[in-house]
């Protein structure tokens, strides 16, 4: 186990977190609120995708459909009178249920095939919903206009957050994340070891596809206004998986720190135009940097730096 | 019975291209055991050049192929030196470093056209654009027959340089096991960066006449990109006669669909790859494979 990995170094971390995203509505005006909004969002799907795409070693390029499945049941049964908060589990039940449809023949794919039938999945998805009526088709869809209060929804993307982080922490913690990690290190050896690796992933997968669904509910109230375009998106599917990727796969901390590091990034984009129109430079030359330089990420390089201080440090001791 | 003659016709037609543009995925996978997801962007890439060279110089687009094709070439060359070689071998299966890193440049790529060319819808209109002939009841365009025709001519061009040139032996002897290929003699780096290049140029071709038939933004190519994938796949991946085959079963399949189906045709992209998916699952070693296993059943019956 990694040093900083060690149980009270993790509480320490989830301390942190928990105290950058709780506090601030004390003190902070509605802008900052709106940005750690984001970062809390950001958190929810990068580290949820992190379970299957990291732990499980599964990349899918297709969670768009989960953040959608989660906004369109809130804002569908929200225009129906219901309260938005009841319709979370509702969309957490069904991308659930989708998950479970999409995994059982997707999930006997390896590797890169995978991920190409999850971009083919993620299409067909977004295809069908900007064709549907009742998605509003390319127009739409707005919340009923009523009371709408942006702290509840803070508390709610912010406590989602944390349950997510601290979800996948237990996990990893457990036979199941050991399971996990079997499946991505050797799914061979891993099923004769008697891991039933089907059954591991669909599991990661409903896991993660309510949790990405949740964040997707509590997006549509925030906005009050979904449409295919915004929440089906490819380009949102690419942003879940760049994020645990860039900050470091696999790993707890890394989904945490790539959220807040594209946050960032996005907020800054939006500030300046010049920015806006190359933030897929940005994108794209992230992940061929990361893929040439430092597969693990942010975290694998924290690491490689910490490894030469402390040979650094022993090496002077030695003199 | 006149309409399923214009479906198969129409069919035949649209697999030329789709044949064209997964050409270029499928020598690459064959040699380098990598899909290329950045397949996409370097379409869209050679219609604005295309483009470019169109508006600026009025070159004709068909024209424009003896430049692109040879300018994609060299791209791809320096694309796997500067690129691919850096990462590590993935052996017999493909790795997610290098599908991952090949997405990262077909980012890049959409971004480069997006600042070059901004967003807009373009396409390019050439005299004989509107010009059609008609053919068993059914009026078909030029450029459309155009495209079938320089298809087929360099479809032919690949199979005989992969059959009788030193070269195309070198490429398939890599294709079928690189270590042994290494051990008679074949620089197989060399070779890998030939085939990158080779499957860029294909990519360009098939950019450079999708780009006679619809029009582009920088986002152009992605439901290309799995349909090229859904036939590499339908053909057996990496046999060069599967692909063939695969563009004919997809192009007859959505064909079909919009032709005897109610189904609308903005549904049509969902149809391929929901194909795509089936066939991933249903028959992950293609066609032939099926075929081959359906037969060895049927003798030992």
């Amino acid at each position: 186990m990694r040093a900083w990995l060690l149980p009270t170094r993790s509480v320490a971390w989830f301390g942190l977190l928990a105290a950058a995203l709780l506090l601030p509505p004390a003190m902070a005006d509605r802008g900052t609120l709106n940005d750690l909004w984001n970062v809390a969002f950001a958190i929810v799907l990068a580290s949820a995708w992190n379970l299957l795409g990291g732990f499980a070693g599964q990349i899918s390029l297709g969670y768009s459909a989960f953040v959608g499945i989660g906004a369109y049941t809130t804002v569908l049964l929200a225009l129906a009178g219901w309260s938005p908060w009841l319709t979370l589990p509702v969309g957490a039940a069904l991308a659930v249920v989708f998950s479970v449809i999409i995994g059982l023949p997707t999930f006997r794919l390896r590797g890169p095939y995978f991920s190409i039938a999850t971009i083919g999945v993620g299409e067909a998805v977004r295809v069908i919903a900007s064709g549907v009526e009742f998605t509003g088709g390319s127009s739409g869809l707005r919340m009923p206009s009523g009371a709408f209060h942006f702290l509840p929804n803070y508390y709610g993307m912010a406590a989602l957050a944390l349950v997510t982080v601290g979800v996948v922490a237990w996990i990893r913690e457990h036979a199941f994340g050991m399971a996990l990690d079997a499946i991505r290190q050797d799914i061979d050896a891993a099923e004769a070891l008697g891991v039933h690796s089907a059954r591991y992933k669909l599991l990661a997968h409903a896991v993660s596809a309510a949790l990405v669904a949740v964040a997707g509910g509590l997006f549509a109230t925030n906005f009050q206004y979904i449409s295919p375009g915004s929440v089906f998106d490819f380009r949102l599917s690419l942003s879940i998986v760049l994020m645990p990727i860039v900050g470091g796969i696999a790993t707890l901390v890394g989904p945490v720190l790539g959220a807040v590091l594209f946050s960032y990034l996005q907020i800054k984009l939006l500030a300046s135009p010049a920015l806006r129109d190359s933030y897929l430079f940005i994108y794209g030359g992230l992940l061929m940097a990361v893929m040439l330089f430092e597969p693990r990420g942010i975290v694998g390089l924290w690491e490689r730096l910490l490894g030469a201080w402390t040979r650094a440090r022993s090496r002077a001791a030695e003199a | 019975m006149e309409k399923l003659a214009g479906v198969l016709l129409s069919s035949l037609f649209a697999a030329g291209l789709y044949a064209t543009m997964s050409y270029g995925l499928a020598v690459i996978y064959g040699v380098m055991r990598i899909i290329n997801l950045a397949h996409a962007g370097l379409m869209m890439l050679a219609a604005y050049v295309t483009l470019t060279l169109n508006v600026r110089f009025g070159l004709d687009p068909f024209l424009s192929l003896f430049l692109v094709a040879p300018l994609f070439f060299g791209l791809g060359m320096l694309l796997d030196m500067a690129l691919v070689r850096r990462l590590p071998r993935g052996g017999t299966t493909p790795s997610m470093q290098s599908l991952l890193l090949l997405f990262g440049l077909w980012l890049v790529l959409q971004n480069l056209a997006y600042l070059l060319w901004t967003g807009d819808t373009q396409s390019i209109l050439t005299p004989y654009t509107m010009s059609s002939v008609r053919l068993l009841g059914d009026s078909y365009g030029i450029p459309l027959l155009l495209v079938f025709g320089v298809s087929l001519l360099s479809l032919v061009g690949l199979d005989l340089l992969l059959r009788k040139t030193f070269l195309g032996k070198a490429i398939r002897a890599v294709t079928q096991n690189r270590d042994a290929a290494r051990l008679s003699g074949v620089n197989a780096d060399r070779i890998s960066a030939v085939a990158f290049g080779l499957g860029t140029a294909f990519a360009a071709i098939a950019g450079t006449m999708m780009s006679t038939l619809y029009a582009f933004t920088p986002d152009f190519g992605r439901s290309f990109l799995l349909k090229a994938f859904c036939i590499i796949v339908l053909g057996g991946l990496g046999s060069f006669t599967g692909v063939a085959v695969g563009a004919l079963v997809l192009a007859l399949i959505e064909n079909l669909f919009a032709a005897y189906t109610p189904i609308p045709t903005s549904f049509q992209d969902a149809i391929s790859f929901s194909l795509l998916v089936l066939v991933l699952v249903a028959a992950p070693s293609g066609l032939p494979a099926l075929f081959r296993s359906f037969s060895r059943k049927a003798v030992a019956r």
